[in-house]
């Protein structure tokens, strides 16, 4: 049965891609192949800057922002397709949404009996939300689709971290030269134009960074030099050589790397006309950023916080909290909850965004490492993670809601 | 800020952080695997919450991972 034409034919295809990805992947790097290597992928924990105005008012448009967008249109369309003409029998996406509704009926009757429901609008609001930010953002190209950012925008960017913020007062050329070093992780080529510092990060997709001093055969001290001879007015015999270095860095393109080998000697090779710099993605998955996580645990810790007071009055609620008159152990206890309650907002800002985050970087990194094959299983474990987290964020939501309203005279009587 | 001890720390931090959850998640199926050799008809709710509890504890991995990957690319 080993022998039908199909078989063959499917287990050769199998083969034959599986081949392919390990070869082409980081570890056919090594044998001198990876001819799928993508570029290392730079990891931004904060969101990118897509699109910046200035004017009438200061606004920089996250690629988070434009998914989270992306999102709710998705979140309406489908709320409007499942409501359109609602059957007695359902059927489609009315199903979908009604099992969805049922167990979360069902979950907070479990928790906190009939009176429970009145928090389902807001955790089903947070459950659809969560689930879809965390599954659109999965999808391919998301993360992967972009543009390569410009050196006045990564100045703009990066300038303000202030690298050798002394030395920059002090002297320019020795801010550019600390600049140089403090980079050098990052593959930074720094260069100064009349008094604005120029940070350029090396081309991306080179298994081997070039080392610094390797820019247009120049090192440092040689930039240095020249440098210093054009400042003291007289112009060195390279000068023509130099500026063109330097515009050519300027308009993004870098001239005459050079990779150094295992060996630690350094080979020339061209890199004329490839595009430096990073990668900005149009889209970003929204809840891979911190502040749409933090955005929704402050949404919810302040709903939860309302059913508290709404429900025990502001003696009850608060009395949790504030509570002097049961001895000194009841009222440190009271200030421990007081903290417990900042401690689950950063709690469940940093679980969604951990989660989330932690799956991008291994979708990225199993891109990098088995192109083709390597992320499906991870693409399947990131659908039940973001199902999963989607599921927390929403019963943890409910459960401290049915907390927040039990009064402690009952919870004594248990 | 860059220090060549950065890796070491994110390495730390990291792996310091997996094994208490390492820890936890084998606790959790330990618990959750010998209720159901006793009870074998409550498979349902004991996946459940065995899911929702370990997806707790690998939130504190998460957090080292969270502090890992600041110290290697932020601070």
């Amino acid at each position: 049965m080993f022998f039908k034409p199909k078989i063959i034919l499917i287990l050769s295809a199998v083969l034959s891609v599986l081949v392919i990805s390990v070869l082409g992947g980081a570890l056919g790097d090594s044998f001198g192949f990876g001819f799928l290597g993508g570029p290392m992928p730079f990891i931004s924990i904060a969101a990118e800057t897509v699109f910046h105005i200035s004017s009438p008012f200061s606004y920089d448009l996250k690629n988070s922002t434009i998914m989270l967008w992306i999102a709710m249109i998705v979140i309406i369309i489908l709320s409007w397709l499942a409501t359109r003409n609602m059957k007695n029998i359902p059927s489609g996406l009315q199903n979908l949404f009604e099992l969805i509704f049922q167990f979360w009926i069902d979950t907070a009757d479990e928790a906190g009996g009939k009176s429970a429901r009145r928090f389902l609008p807001v955790v089903i609001t947070i459950f659809l939300g969560v689930l879809i930010f965390n599954w659109l953002g999965i999808l391919p190209g998301v993360g992967s689709i972009g543009k390569v950012e410009t050196v006045e925008e990564w100045v703009h960017h990066h300038s303000h971290s202030g690298h050798c913020a002394d030395d920059y007062k002090s002297d320019q050329t020795l801010a550019e030269l600390c600049v140089l070093e403090e980079e050098h992780n990052h593959g930074f080529v720094v260069f100064d134009t009349s008094g604005s510092i120029n940070l350029m990060p090396l081309g991306r997709g080179e298994t081997t960074r070039a080392p610094l001093s390797a820019i247009g055969g120049y090192v440092p001290e040689d930039i240095l030099q020249i440098k210093k001879k054009i400042k003291s007015g007289t112009a060195p015999e390279n000068i023509n050589e130099f500026i063109q270095i330097q515009k050519n860095i300027h308009d993004g393109k870098v001239i005459n790397l050079y990779t150094k080998e295992s060996d630690g000697s350094i080979s020339p090779q061209s890199y004329l006309g490839k595009n430096t710099g990073e990668l900005i993605p149009f889209f970003r998955g929204a809840s891979t950023d911190v502040n749409t996580t933090l955005a929704i645990a402050i949404f919810s810790m302040i709903a939860i916080q309302f059913w508290g007071f709404s429900s025990l009055g502001f003696k009850g609620y608060g009395g949790k909290f504030i509570n002097f008159s049961h001895g000194p152990i009841n009222a440190f206890v009271g200030i421990l909850e007081l903290f417990g309650e900042f401690a689950k907002t950063i709690s469940f800002t940093f679980r969604l965004f951990g989660n989330m985050f932690a799956g991008e970087i291994v979708l990225i990194s199993m891109g990098f490492l088995l192109p083709l094959i390597g992320m499906m299983p991870f693409m399947g474990l990131e659908i039940f993670v973001g199902m999963i987290q989607a599921l927390i964020f929403s019963m943890l939501t409910l459960v401290f809601g049915v907390m927040a309203v039990t009064s402690h005279a009952e919870h004594e009587d248990h | 800020m860059a220090s060549e001890w950065q890796p070491i720390g994110a390495a730390l931090s990291m792996g310091l952080g997996a094994v208490g959850s390492g820890l936890g998640i084998g606790m959790l199926a330990n618990g959750a695997l010998q209720s159901l050799g006793r009870n074998p008809e409550a498979r349902g709710p004991i996946q459940q919450s065995m899911i929702l509890a370990i997806a707790f504890t690998e939130a504190i991995a998460i957090y080292a991972l969270v502090v890992a990957i600041l110290i290697l690319f932020v601070l």
